[in-house]
């Protein structure tokens, strides 16, 4: 290694955590998950709720079981490969997504959604 | 072309295709962390893009993506297609850095390892039509260190003996 790669690293290393620390600030706001099924919303769901729930929709390899608890989400079964989405476990701010690729889910979180109506 | 590069370059593609699949068993580097992967197949590409050059190595990268496909994970699955986006914007990425700045072959390695999650980012968001891949990104970003120095460092140990 020379000089001008310890520069690289050091400047990769700044802009990944720079990034990651922004990642991480998350926000008091309401928070909703969104679910899409090949790039359509297909459920929306209230995580301001703290009790268990569990919803199931349809995948593109079979269901995909999807739990929430205490403002996070999580992934439980699907039908894929390497199991990668359910292995993740729970996410629960707007900057963390589950992507299922063999299944074409996505499960997002948006957290700015209902700051118009608390203005109002 | 002669042939004791062409045998080389077949043997080193084969190697190349062998550490892909390989690297695809062992269950720690399979991807547990979405996306990142410790890129083994990477210290074949280096080396040929320091031993021969740019050509050569675009097209033992390339080769190496459809001979996995067939072999492995299926030709124009999904797998597929993230293994093409990433290799060409590495292979292509460690070219332009090879060729136009100071960085040694670990540098040149670490860029690689970067652009090749970043290609597959591209690939997932398109796929999905959805912006989320992006947030993989300072995961990617910090896993493309250790992972690039690695392959980078490998690549320099291999290149000594075929000086």
């Amino acid at each position: 290694m020379n000089k001008y790669d310890i520069i690289l690293t050091l400047i990769i290393l700044i802009i990944g955590i720079t990034i990651f620390c922004l990642f991480k600030i998350g926000n008091n706001n309401p928070k909703e998950a969104i679910v899409y099924y090949d790039g359509d919303i297909v459920l929306k769901i209230d995580l301001s709720d703290h009790e268990l729930r569990t919803y199931t929709i349809e995948g593109f390899n079979g269901d995909v079981v999807i739990e929430t608890i205490d403002g996070k989400i999580r992934v439980v079964e699907e039908e894929s490969p390497k199991h990668l989405c359910s292995i993740q476990g729970y996410i629960s701010t707007s900057y963390e997504s589950i992507i299922c690729l063999p299944n074409k889910v996505v499960v997002e979180i948006n957290d700015s959604i209902d700051v118009d109506t608390i203005v109002r | 072309m002669e042939t004791r590069k062409f045998t080389r370059l077949s043997m080193l593609l084969a190697l190349s295709v062998v550490l892909n699949i390989v690297e695809n068993m062992v269950p720690l580097f399979n991807g547990t962390v979405p996306g990142v992967k410790l890129g083994l197949a990477n210290i074949v590409i280096l080396f040929v893009l320091y031993q021969y050059g740019f050509k050569e190595s675009l097209f033992i990268s390339l080769t190496r993506v459809f001979l996995v496909g067939i072999l492995h994970s299926g030709l124009f699955s999904i797998a597929f297609f993230l293994s093409l986006s990433g290799a060409i914007l590495s292979i292509i990425s460690m070219g332009l850095i090879k060729r136009f700045t100071k960085l040694s072959i670990v540098g040149v390695s670490i860029i690689g390892s970067l652009f090749h999650s970043l290609g597959q980012i591209i690939v997932v968001a398109i796929l999905l039509n959805s912006m989320s891949a992006f947030n993989y990104l300072p995961i990617i970003i910090l896993f493309a260190i250790p992972t690039g120095i690695l392959t980078g460092i490998m690549s320099k140990e291999l290149l000594k003996y075929f000086d």
